[in-house]
């Protein structure tokens, strides 16, 4: 480990650094380096920034300087305080609240409440007017005592989440005490919140005193940026031009807050990768080396490395993470040059003219451990009325393959390198990876839909069924009037068998197994002649799917479109599809019909597939 | 509505809370307030005013409940007491004078301010990764500004230098206050700058949430189904991003709220603006502690009840808070 | 030690020692959002009056769908979470009953694992943390020496080796298969009568999870542990265990010895889930 893994590579998070930094450094030297008693005046009044003064004078002729560098012990201090006894607070409302529940968390649910809803500013000055004497530290905690609310409630919701995540509950089952799990696990799983929460409130603590004292209720015989500005205001400033007197230490909170809020952005990208922005790659990192750097530094890389993946390729059932985390710590795809076996392409003998073709795909992400190649050379033909199934383990690139022919990768995954063609019913190619915006949007669900692991949330959750089917008739069937739309979606639902009049219900009204058949039958409304359905039978029980997968054969024969059925379950697949093609990291190993890849599996990989469903029973 | 019903019942618990602290505050605080004022004013408080404080602090030896009770009758005949640095006129005539004042200004700038701010931080999210990026340091500082140093700048670019602006006051003192358009024209005049010191105070913090929120929603499936249906642009981040994002930035409108608040008292303080803020703080020099009290209640009753409207808000763009109606 | 009444509880076999037993069983968990202090609940049963016993060096499947409840009673047996109504006896002796056992003492004889290994970690610890814990807790030892060569006999147990490499590590450097291991491990430093496995490898890839199970069954025979194998494969509980019992919508369904209720399912609904299981044979063969 060196010091070099310590230095963020954000640049805003570096500048955010910096500043925080040098204002400390003032805080702490400022006071002796002042070249004057802050409070000494003189007959120098008003006067422009000189040598002598450096920022000028003020009303009194004391020296603007030696007030700033002064101040900012003040500001900062208070602001320091405020957020140590605000964060203090709201950790153990939230924890204590969150994880113990029933009563107390009751009460303190409601506590926090009022200090949320009751504005901080007006109790504060009410507060601070009926103090007696008003020492920094009095204003600190009155200004806590305002402020830990917003951030209790977070750590609450935090809290609630991770008590029931498993490694607690593990923590339970080997027999700890309630204590130790609420301080030695879950609370240095929210270090995160924890520091948000603090530079939040140190900001806050600032702009509070600063605003107290503008309003002269500070301490008044201690300097600080905020009683600066007071004294500015009242001697009118403003009016006689003495800029210098009253933009230096606005400026100052200014700058101080939003360096302490550009810091934040590297906590918010830490614990959320969706936000980080730009591309991740950096070369010349290993991935050994970034995994095996500080914990929590590598677990940010992998956790961004997961999301990636994960977006674009969800990996098998819930374990979302599993992909990348796989991928960056056991990188599979570092071992490509490892010797992979020749994969067994079988021609299939499918009737049917061809409707989608993949030549030689190729896609690749660039991440920080070095370029990931997510699909490495899969070649694919698939026939019109055909049922494709795509099988593979977690991370091993069949989502991602889906979602380059539909052209729904997401950035930074982009496709290196092949072709994939659209045929229509006359055999006329488009050329899917070189379709503009306009044209893509007029292919889109009329001849290739996608069903998404929907169980869970392909379904906009705060619209009725009613406007998901509405939007995308309209769109594509223009001159439709709104009475024939509803008719259409209607028809579509009983088809899936979904009585008509729960058209107007919402998702969350809907069983995880309905909610699956009306994104089928949102798929199925254009009449499309492809259906690429991704594990969408995964979140669902056993009797469920089952139904679910009649439905889908039916449908099938039915209406005569062509379906790609991505799914880790290779036993379900080779019971539905008419070809099967497996995949592994990145590699097309296995592609053939189905029936024979079950009786004669031709690559390792596939037999070993077959074999461990044998011995696990699930062939039978 | 089981959910709106729970709110109610909190907001009406925090609103009974705000009554007692406003209560409780000046009883347990530290030092006695009517032996403050009496000393402070030096001999020169009239007698009336000297009992009116008595009255007000309940300087009767009745035990605490009775003097509770007595409060809160009072407060239900909407008496305040009386104001001691305008004696005798009683605190419930201040607050309604002040009261159109904050919640035209502060009603119109907030509103302003959460519709640009989101629009914004839609707009930022859907351009990630390009030039849009470089905004956020830029929009962060902005929200680290305290307001009442926005205000000043503001008052010293286009007040002072510029005059574009008058820089004091709610409406041009040489005009009479009537429902005229003059006079309507003139207070739109002086509100414009104050306006604009929020909603630049604030506008940064609504972008910054819903650029994250928004963000973090286009990588849900229903956003690529959208995508994959082959909606518009527009549909897809309206209609279903921006759409779901919105939700949390309402349920932390309390939070938000109540820094907006803060921050636009402080501007009225700058602005001379007749509201609430401004009145506050000339309570507080004054040592109005009736006035105080008053200004403290009636802020805190008006940010419950923006937030109850928050609430019913957000019952009505997610159907999810519906059900077991 | 008490004999137990079998009567009263199916899947019970005469012969090997019974070591943990449930009787009646009851968990009501409240339904809906509260809403306020005083509101009453409306209550639902996840569990429904179910018996259960495990004997010493043998499995027991517990199998059904998510929601049927088979979880929720591991948990209970587990005493993670409170028993409604019912008892539970450890080699006899009742344990509910207040006073009667600590939680650390009982966890010290039945212990759980979890079903997801990505999340059944903490992924700020490192594996020594975890797995001393554990150690700490259950076994008498005290110097930080002592506890880092138990740390490493329970590793090699679960057959990752060399222990060594793996002390230091963090959650998120280890695979599914290895974090399950792990999670092994740490059931193990309590020497525990009864492992409660549940989902063990629902969340693995398929070309791991025979070892998997291979690995539970060699614990089981080694160590003569009582194992309550939790699933929603009725496949691999045929496969790897010694009785099963289905449960639906919180009630045990049918129970028996596996393969008979597994190749001659009684109960209606037992016969449904076999049917609905994907069968590629009957098409391919």
């Amino acid at each position: 480990m060196s010091i070099s893994t310590l230095i963020p590579r954000s640049g805003k998070v570096r500048a955010g650094l910096a500043i925080v930094v040098a204002f400390v450094v003032i805080a702490v030297v400022g006071p002796f380096i002042a070249r004057y008693d802050p409070n000494q005046t003189s007959f120098d009044m008003l006067e422009p920034p000189s040598g002598r003064h450096w920022l000028g004078t003020t009303q009194t002729g004391q020296d603007v300087f030696s007030q700033f560098m002064t101040g900012a012990r003040t500001s900062l201090l208070v602001g320091l305080v405020a957020g140590v006894v605000s964060q203090v607070v709201s950790v153990a409302v939230g924890l204590l609240g969150g994880y113990l529940r029933g009563v107390a968390d009751d009460l303190l649910y409601i506590l926090t409440a009022v200090f949320l809803v009751i504005p901080g500013m007006p109790l504060l000055i009410v507060l601070t007017g009926y103090l007696p004497s008003r020492g920094l530290l009095s204003i600190a905690v009155v200004i806590a005592i305002t402020s830990w609310a917003g951030s209790a409630r977070v750590i609450r919701a935090q809290t609630l989440s991770l008590r029931n995540r498993e490694f607690v509950e593990a923590a339970r089952g080997t027999g700890e005490s309630r204590a130790r799990i609420m301080f030695f696990e879950v609370l240095p799983n929210m270090l995160p919140l924890v520091a948000s929460g603090f530079l939040f409130s140190v900001i806050g603590g600032i702009l509070a005193e600063a605003g107290l004292a503008f309003l002269g209720l500070g301490s008044l015989t201690t300097t600080s940026w905020g009683s600066m500005l007071y004294f500015a205001q009242n001697s009118q400033a403003l009016l006689s031009g003495a800029w210098w007197w009253y933009v230096p230490p606005g400026l100052a909170i200014a700058v101080v807050g939003a360096g302490l809020a550009l810091i934040n952005f590297a906590i918010d990208e830490y614990s959320n990768p969706r936000l980080r922005t730009g591309s991740a790659t950096r070369p010349g990192r290993s991935g050994r080396r970034a995994a095996a750097a500080v914990a929590a530094g590598a677990e940010a890389e992998l956790s961004g490395v997961a999301e990636t993946l994960a977006e674009n390729d969800s990996p098998a059932g819930p374990g979302n993470d599993e992909t990348a985390e796989r991928t960056a710590a056991h990188p599979e795809f570092d071992r490509a040059d490892e010797p992979e076996l020749a994969p067994c392409l079988r021609t299939s003998p499918m009737p049917g003219s061809p409707i989608i073709e993949v030549d030689s795909l190729r896609v690749d992400y660039p991440t920080a451990f070095g370029t990931v190649h997510a699909v490495q050379d899969v070649s694919l033909t698939l026939r019109r009325g055909e049922i494709l199934g795509l099988a593979g383990e977690s991370g091993s690139g069949k989502s991602t393959l889906t979602n380059a022919i539909t052209r729904l990768l997401r950035p930074p995954a982009e496709v290196a390198g092949g072709s994939i063609v659209y045929r229509a019913d006359d055999g006329t190619p488009t050329d899917l990876l070189r379709l503009e915006d306009q044209g893509l949007r007029a292919l889109r669900w009329n001849e290739i839909a996608v069903v998404f692991q929907s169980a869970m949330n392909a379904l906009n959750p705060v619209t009725s069924i009613r406007a998901q089917f509405d939007d995308v008739i309209r769109v594509h069937r223009p001159g439709l009037p709104p009475a024939r739309r509803t008719e259409i979606a209607g028809e579509h639902l009983e088809r899936v068998g979904i009585p008509a009049d729960r058209i107007d219900a919402y998702p969350h009204e809907l069983s995880g197994g309905m909610k699956q058949r009306v994104a089928i039958a949102i798929a199925l409304v254009l009449e499309p002649d492809v259906i690429f359905m991704d594990e969408p039978t995964t979140a669902l029980d056993l009797l469920v799917q089952r139904d679910v997968l009649d439905q889908i054969v039916r449908l099938r024969e039915e209406y005569g479109f062509a379906i790609v059925f991505t799914t880790h379950d290779l036993a379900l697949l080779l019971e539905i599809s008419d070809s099967v093609a497996v995949m592994r990291r990145g590699h097309l190993v296995e592609y053939g019909p189905a029936r024979d890849l079950y009786r004669e599996p031709g690559h390792q990989y596939t037999k070993n597939l077959l074999s461990s469903l044998e011995e696990l029973g699930s062939l039978a | 509505m089981r959910f709106l019903l729970k709110k109610l019942a909190l907001y009406a618990f925090i609103a009974w809370a705000a009554l007692t602290l406003n209560f409780l505050i000046p009883r347990l605080m530290p030092g006695d307030p009517v032996q403050v004022l009496i000393a402070a004013s030096e001999g020169q408080l009239t007698p009336e005013a000297a009992e009116a404080i008595k009255a007000q602090f309940g300087i009767t030896d009745d035990p605490l409940l009775v003097q509770y009770l007595a409060y809160l009758g009072d407060l239900a005949r909407l008496d305040l007491g009386v104001s001691l640095s305008h004696f005798p006129v009683p605190v419930s005539d201040i607050i309604s004078g002040a009261m159109p004042w904050t919640l035209g200004l502060v009603g119109v700038a907030t509103v302003i301010s959460f519709l640009l701010g989101t629009g914004l931080g839609v707009l930022l999210a859907w351009r990630r990764g390009t030039w849009s990026d470089h905004v956020l340091p830029a929009l962060t500082f902005l929200n680290a500004i305290p307001y009442f140093w926005m205000a000043l700048i503001l008052v010293l670019l286009l007040a002072v230098t510029l005059g574009w602006f008058p820089y004091a006051g709610g409406y041009d003192r040489t005009m009479f206050p009537e429902l005229a358009l003059p006079f309507i024209g003139s207070v739109l005049y002086h509100a414009a700058l104050p306006a604009l010191t929020i909603v630049i105070g604030s506008f940064a913090g609504w972008v910054l949430q819903m650029r994250n929120m928004t963000v973090t929603v286009l990588g849900e499936d229903y956003v690529s189904m959208a995508e994959a249906k082959g909606l518009p642009r527009r549909t897809v981040l309206f209609g279903y991003a921006a759409r779901n994002a919105i939700l949390p930035s309402i349920t932390g409108f309390a939070l938000a709220l109540g820094a907006v608040v803060g921050g636009s008292m402080l501007t009225e303080v700058i602005f001379n603006y007749p509201g609430l803020g401004y009145t506050l703080f000339q309570a507080v020099s004054a040592q109005d502690f009736p006035l105080m009290q008053g200004l403290f209640l009636i802020i805190s009753l008006a940010v419950i009840a923006a937030n109850l409207i928050a609430d019913a808000a957000y019952v009505v763009l997610d159907p999810r808070t519906r059900q077991g109606a | 030690m008490t004999t137990t009444d079998t009567t009263t509880a199916p899947g019970a076999a005469a012969g090997p020692a019974v070591v943990l037993e449930g009787r009646n069983l009851v968990k009501e968990y409240p339904v809906g959002a509260r809403s306020g202090l005083l509101r009453r609940q409306q209550r639902m049963r996840a569990v429904d009056d179910v018996s259960i016993v495990l004997a010493a060096g043998r499995v027991t499947a517990l199998v059904g769908q998510s929601g049927s409840g088979k979880s929720t009673l591991g948990r209970m047996l587990a005493r993670l979470i409170p028993v409604t109504a019912g008892e539970i006896l450890l080699e006899g002796t009742e344990v509910l009953s207040a006073g009667r056992m600590s939680h650390r003492e009982y966890v010290g004889d039945v212990q759980l694992t979890l079903q997801d290994p990505f999340a059944s970690l903490n992924p700020l610890r490192r594996i020594e943390y975890t797995l001393g814990r554990a150690v700490r807790i259950h076994q008498d030892v005290r110097t930080a020496e002592a506890v880092h060569e138990r740390c490493l006999a329970l590793l090699e147990r679960v057959g990752l080796t060399p222990a060594e490499r793996y002390l230091d590590r963090f959650p998120h450097e280890l695979s599914g298969g290895e974090r399950q291991r792990v999670s092994f491990a740490r059931a193990l430093a309590a020497s525990p009568k009864v492992l409660i496995a549940d989902e063990p490898v629902s969340m693995l890839d398929v070309t791991i999870r025979k070892e998997m199970l291979d690995l539970i069954d060699a614990l089981r025979r080694d160590e003569d542990l009582a194992v309550l194998y939790i699933t929603h494969d009725l496949g691999s509980a045929r496969r790897y265990s010694d009785e099963v019992m289905v449960m639906h919508h919180g009630k045990v369904v049918e129970a028996g010895e596996s393969r008979s209720v597994i190749d001659d399912p009684q109960d209606e609904y037992t016969r449904r889930l076999l049917a609905a299981a994907p069968n590629p044979g009957a098409r391919l063969r």
